[in-house]
């Protein structure tokens, strides 16, 4: 686990997460996250080779709704909430420009 | 009719001593008086409470009209408190989040729904830490709560409104949220019950995840007795949550009447030796001592366990978290939901799609929920994944296992909540890494998903100038029983 978070790679995690942040931010972004990442070491001393990733907090596996035909009319139900929203639709900026 | 509790008023209720209308408008005016120093509550709900009271008062008096008392349920007309993360139609709902200030809940929690279906009346929604990351409700956008014990320290977090909110009782009783402790770390710092149950025993529906494989609802309550009413009420099986199943509500039907003594000590309390090591400050170590000392005069037996993998719990939960925080949080883009003012002018002025997504996030989010999405980002990037996700994954196994072992020796394992009592205000927030350290306690228990209840080691009332101590119990799986009965019969001692 060598690894740190260096100004490119904020700049890059930055863009991936969509989270524009102010260059004042940065340095202290830069010092918690080695921080962070200098404290995740302790896991190296740890052999798990043979152990099985826990996935989830659950032991079930797909849960799924009964494959039954149902009526849905209400489109649209929910766009209330939406910041901008017209006959029913979410109303958003350009995605192509 | 001060310190309410949700068995005493609905005795009071049955009994006609008062009305719902009469203690919600004593709450309201309670929360109007205190809340602008405690800063408990975000917002109040005082038309649809007292709507709501009404109609409780209305099914009392026709139940007991027709001389079946019995059928009032346990929660109709209790005046509540909802932690800002759990939707309720119609009523804002930010987590305590800049980027949700304009938001207002379009549906209801599956909490909710059972609550009101029940008739409970909520109060308002809580702070909390922004998002509920966090562990003194200082990282809310909305002003930080204090401890109704010390005004100069933390409630603790990140339920920290809610567990504020019952300890100064202006609330009856209160639901939180808990991935990693945020239920019984507030609970703990503030003298109050807080009890996260199994993973799996309540809807999250309607709750805003932070990390779902942790995510669970609780009750924050001032008795145990209470913890386990507020619990039979919200537990069961949800459509909207595939994670939810009816074990808890199957389990949850033995709670109605406590065992006798002589029964429930039967059960073993493990104390496991990782837990009260260095670090754990002189007052929650005697504390703790005290409350061992009065479980075994009760007749309790107690025995040391291992728990060997537990100091990497920490490292283990800081990489599993921000991981599906990371995920989860993607949703809050400024084409849904809501927009802040800032992201709403641009758009006006065409804004592009990026444009949106960038600034409604980065001036939206506080630091903490930036360090967190950027964090479980990187831990799942490429080059990476395998080192840092995969390997906490299989950490979390080796946390697990060790609980299953010792689960094999005792019937339930006791420890502290916190290594100390309520901390100063800005005492931590300089250093993300002395915060995180806040929930070593309670971490474990989300990981393994088993349940846990945070219990006072005495009674602390508000103005008695002691800052509370908590002890934890924690149990197997779907065993909510063993702990709350446990509680319950320390209570009464």
């Amino acid at each position: 686990m060598s690894s740190s978070i260096d100004k490119d790679a904020l700049a890059h995690l930055a863009k991936l997460s969509r989270i524009e942040y102010d260059p004042g931010e940065e340095q202290k972004l830069l010092t918690d996250l080695g921080a962070i990442l200098d404290h995740f070491k302790e896991l190296q001393a740890l052999n798990t080779s043979d152990v099985p990733p826990m996935t989830g907090g659950t032991d079930l596996r797909n849960a799924l709704r009964a494959d039954d035909a149902r009526e849905n009319t209400d489109r649209g139900a929910g766009t209330g909430s939406f910041p901008k929203s017209k006959n029913g639709f979410n109303d958003v900026p350009a995605v192509f420009e | 009719m001060e310190n309410l509790t949700i068995k005493s008023f609905h005795e009071g209720l049955v009994a006609k001593d008062f009305s719902a209308r009469e203690i919600a408008e004593a709450y309201l005016a309670k929360i109007k008086e205190q809340n602008p120093s405690l800063n408990a509550y975000l917002s109040t709900a005082e038309p649809q409470a007292l709507e709501t009271a009404d109609a409780a008062d209305a099914a009392v008096s026709e139940a007991l009209a027709k001389g079946a008392p019995e059928t009032i349920p346990a929660m109709t007309g209790v005046p509540l408190a909802i932690k800002d993360n759990i939707l309720i139609k119609g009523l804002p709902a930010t987590a305590a989040s800049k980027i949700l200030e304009r938001y207002t809940a379009s549906y209801d929690a599956g909490v909710t729904q059972k609550l009101k279906a029940a008739r409970a009346v909520f109060l308002g929604k809580t702070n909390m830490d922004e998002f509920a990351m966090g562990s003194s409700t200082e990282s809310s956008a909305f002003g930080i709560t204090r401890n109704p014990h010390d005004a100069d320290r933390v409630p603790g977090g990140s339920s920290g409104g809610s567990a504020a909110a019952v300890a100064a009782d202006i609330a009856v009783a209160a639901i939180g949220s808990d991935t990693g402790g945020s239920i019984r770390q507030p609970a703990g710092l503030c003298g109050v019950v807080g009890f996260k149950p199994t993973y799996g025993a309540v809807s999250r529906s309607g709750l805003m995840a932070m990390a779902s494989s942790l995510d669970q609802i609780g009750p924050l309550t001032k008795t145990v007795e209470d913890a386990a009413l507020l619990y039979k009420a919200i537990v069961g099986a949800d459509p909207l949550d595939a994670t939810s199943t009816n074990e808890g509500a199957i389990a949850a039907r033995t709670l109605e009447t406590l065992p006798p003594l002589d029964e429930v000590k039967k059960l073993t309390i493990g104390l496991p030796k990782e837990y009260f090591v260095d670090g754990l400050s002189k007052e929650v170590s005697d504390q703790v001592g005290k409350a061992i000392e009065k479980l075994k005069k009760l007749g309790f037996a107690f025995k040391e366990i291992s728990l060997p993998h537990t100091k990497y719990a920490l490292s283990c939960y800081y990489i599993v978290m921000p991981a599906e925080v990371s995920s989860n949080l993607a949703r809050f883009d400024g084409i849904r939901y809501a927009r802040i003012p800032e992201v709403a002018a641009a758009v006006e002025k065409g804004a592009s799609l990026m444009d949106v997504y960038m600034k409604q996030r980065g001036l939206g989010f506080g630091a903490e929920a930036k360090r967190r999405i950027l964090l479980g980002t990187f831990v799942l990037s490429s080059g990476y994944y395998d080192a840092y996700y995969e390997k906490a994954q299989r950490v979390r196994t080796l946390i697990t296992n060790d609980f299953t072992e010792a689960f094999k020796e005792v019937d339930v394992v006791l420890t502290p909540v916190t290594p100390t009592p309520a901390f100063k205000i800005g005492e931590k927030t300089a250093d993300p890494l002395s915060m995180y350290l806040e929930d070593i306690f309670t971490i474990p228990v989300n990981l393994a998903g088993l349940p846990g209840i945070s219990i006072p080691t005495e009674s602390y009332p508000v103005g008695g100038g002691r800052l509370p101590v908590g002890f934890q119990i924690i149990g197997r799986k779907w065993h909510e029983a063993d702990i709350l009965n446990i509680g319950r019969w320390y209570e009464r001692n």
